[in-house]
């Protein structure tokens, strides 16, 4: 959007906010009061929740509640739309003090133009006449320009932490946060801190009586699923993360299809998590390691496929461009000038991507993945908290140890 | 027969509709030094990069040697810029990699692309440049990494890259505009080598005039894209100065 129209957009869309952050306050201030004195312990969102119940007078009284108080705000001081679309009331001259005589015309005249459907703006978009009436105009913020307030007693300011609290406290109740009952309910876990406190080591090399595999035979496997799924993950993402970079592909239309395909694809694989895989696998291919290793390399590929056509967008082009003087095809110009760019921070994310992996594996596990994660599942059903102890310190040192080694080798190639 | 002929040749980015050459048409004989001058936005850039189509003509023809390049099929495009060296404003290195491998990209166009996918060059390649790396006087760089070096070395790397592909045309994009002025002449004076002894003709845009008038056989100077000027260093008088550079400018010396 250019030109005349530009200012009109701006004044409208920060109006909106404003009106929209009023609403948005009472509406959940109506919440948090609804559900404070609700009589049922059984919270019911879409009954009540979703539409208060109000006759329809109440609501006219709300729409011009909020309507008020977006004006007021606007007229006043700086509101959060004014701010958020960097605007600033000032004088018909430019002067940024704005006289509180102005302030109140201002905001009388602005009813006017809401009343009119906004007239005024179509008419004169860049100055229409509800502003000059009252002497003002907005105007886009100066950078650096001195403070009217200090921060904290700024409109915008106050409705943000408004907006902030407000939803802090209804997120607080409909999570059903209960801060007395984690004190004081402290020692119910009593038997697994007990068992957490005293781990039994003794099956770590031996399997116990139930299970198939030691801790440590369970703690390999967890490895190898996430070592495989990473490397050969990488392998598929390497040649794939070239059709999704669009510096590469965006020269001819054909490319910018596959390159959207390829982008979309990933997307796709990274939002289903890990642990849908292996729900799916398990039942594919039996509950076991084989199912929880498919799960982590689908959802790598995805996301050091990403990762990866990100590093490849942001090369310097300018090799890419010498080595295209010189005669090179697609093929030879990417090897020479674009792999020794990507090359080192390709390896850090794969680095860091078998650091996620292997804290994957553990819930994959759980699902059907096999290894460390099944163990754990187990022994927690068995009530045997002891070796849950177990599983949870010697996982939790293999990965401390894993995580050590792999950014100190990160360090060093970037 | 002219070596390289520019016939009408025009240029629209489609993004914002910037006219970057209008109608431009000129004739460089073999054995040139033809500089173009202009200030920043003239469209220098896009005329050197149309010549090796980096950059695609709107229309008008690029005429090398009776081949019109404008023309030419992707793969007969890559043998033709072969024979096409250029120097670039910022190098253009691969900053991680080795000098040699920067140097070696230059026979891109020559090589297999599984010679190129797997690095290994032909000996009378890795021969080559080890000749064009002691031309510019780095041969003992040759390992070292690129982004190790000084501005001016790295812009040697450059021209010893162009040397590898042994060209009779070299374009050079402002070569010197990211050096200060005593490496900028040492680097001149390696694309004035090239030009004598070895023929090969040079189009280079220069940001100062002092340097077009000091190295340029004939000069080119384009203005919003269009020629408005094309003769000898000797012929920029100062009226015509002003014309190309605006009636607020000042010449500046580069010693």
């Amino acid at each position: 959007m250019s030109g005349r129209f530009a200012h009109a957009r701006r004044r409208l869309l920060s109006f909106f906010l404003d009106w929209l952050a009023w609403a948005y306050l009472l509406y959940a201030g109506f919440s948090i009061h609804y559900i404070r004195t609700s009589p049922t312990l059984i919270w019911r969102p879409e009954e009540k929740f979703v539409l208060p119940e109000l006759d329809p007078w109440g609501w006219i009284l709300v729409a011009v509640l909020t309507v008020e108080l977006a004006l007021l705000c606007r007229a006043f001081g700086v509101s959060l739309g004014q701010r958020a679309h960097g605007v600033v009331l000032a004088s018909a001259d430019g002067n940024p003090q704005v006289g509180f005589s102005q302030r109140v015309l201002y905001f009388f005249t602005s009813h006017v133009a809401l009343a009119t459907l906004g007239l005024p703006l179509w008419l004169r978009p860049d100055r229409p006449w509800h502003e000059r009436l009252a002497g003002v105009a907005l105007v886009p913020r100066a950078r650096g320009a001195p403070r009217v307030r200090p921060w904290w007693l700024s409109t915008y300011v106050l409705m943000a932490l408004a907006l902030v609290g407000v939803t802090v406290a209804l997120g607080w109740l409909v999570t059903d946060i209960q801060i007395r009952t984690l004190v004081q309910d402290v020692g119910k876990p009593i038997r697994l801190w007990r068992g957490l406190s005293r781990p039994d080591l003794s099956y770590l090399f031996v399997p116990h009586p139930l299970e198939v595999d030691s801790i440590f035979g369970a703690l390999v496997k967890s490895l190898f699923m996430a070592l495989l799924a990473t490397v050969v993950g990488a392998a598929v993402a390497f040649p794939l993360s070239f059709l999704g970079a669009r510096n590469i592909m965006a020269s001819t239309q054909v490319g910018r299809v596959v390159y959207a395909v390829t982008r979309g694809l990933f997307n796709v694989f990274r939002s289903i998590e890990s642990i849908f895989w292996a729900s799916i696998f398990a039942i594919w291919v039996g509950f076991g390691p084989f199912a929880g290793t498919i799960a982590l390399f689908l959802h790598t590929i995805a996301a050091l496929g990403k990762l990866y056509s990100e590093q490849v967008e942001h090369i310097d082009p300018g090799p890419v461009e010498a080595a295209t003087a010189a005669g090179g095809n697609g093929l030879q110009v990417i090897k020479q000038a674009v792999v020794p760019q990507i090359l080192p921070p390709f390896l850090a994310f794969t680095l860091y991507r078998w650091d996620i992996n292997l804290r994957m594996a553990t819930v994959v596990g759980f699902v059907g993945g096999g290894g460390i994660g099944l163990l754990l599942r187990n022994f927690k059903e068995g009530l045997e908290w002891t070796q849950v102890g177990a599983v949870v310190v010697v996982f939790a040192l293999t990965v401390w140890i894993l995580d050590f080694a792999s950014g100190w080798v990160r360090e060093r190639i970037t | 027969m002219a070596h390289l002929a520019i016939e009408r040749l025009t240029k629209v980015y489609e993004r914002g509709k910037v006219r970057a050459l209008t109608d431009v048409s000129f004739e460089v004989n073999r054995g040139e030094f033809l500089v173009l001058i202009g200030l920043s936005g003239s469209g220098k850039s896009t005329l050197l990069r149309c010549v090796n189509r980096l950059v695609e003509p709107t229309s008008g023809r690029v005429v090398l040697d009776g081949t019109d390049v404008t023309r030419l099929s992707s793969r007969s495009l890559r043998q033709t810029r072969r024979r096409i060296g250029m120097v670039f404003q910022q190098f253009n290195l691969v900053k991680r990699s080795s000098v040699l491998a920067n140097v070696l990209a230059g026979r891109l166009g020559y090589v297999s692309t599984v010679r190129a996918l797997l690095g290994r060059f032909p000996r009378e390649d890795l021969e080559r440049a080890r000749r064009a790396l002691e031309r510019v006087g780095l041969v003992e760089k040759m390992h070292a990494r690129a982004d190790e070096l000084s501005g001016g070395q790295q812009q040697r790397v450059g021209i010893a890259r162009a040397l590898m592909q042994e060209p009779e045309l070299l374009l050079a994009d402002e070569p010197v505009s990211a050096l200060d002025p005593a490496t900028s002449h040492s680097i001149m004076q390696y694309l004035e080598q090239m030009n004598r002894q070895d023929g090969v003709t040079v189009l280079a845009s220069l940001h100062f005039l002092s340097l077009a008038r000091r190295y340029g056989t004939r000069i080119i100077a384009l203005k919003d894209g269009r020629m408005v000027f094309d003769g000898p260093p000797s012929a920029i008088d100062n009226a015509k100065f002003k014309e190309i550079y605006g009636e607020d400018a000042e010449e500046v010396e580069v010693r």
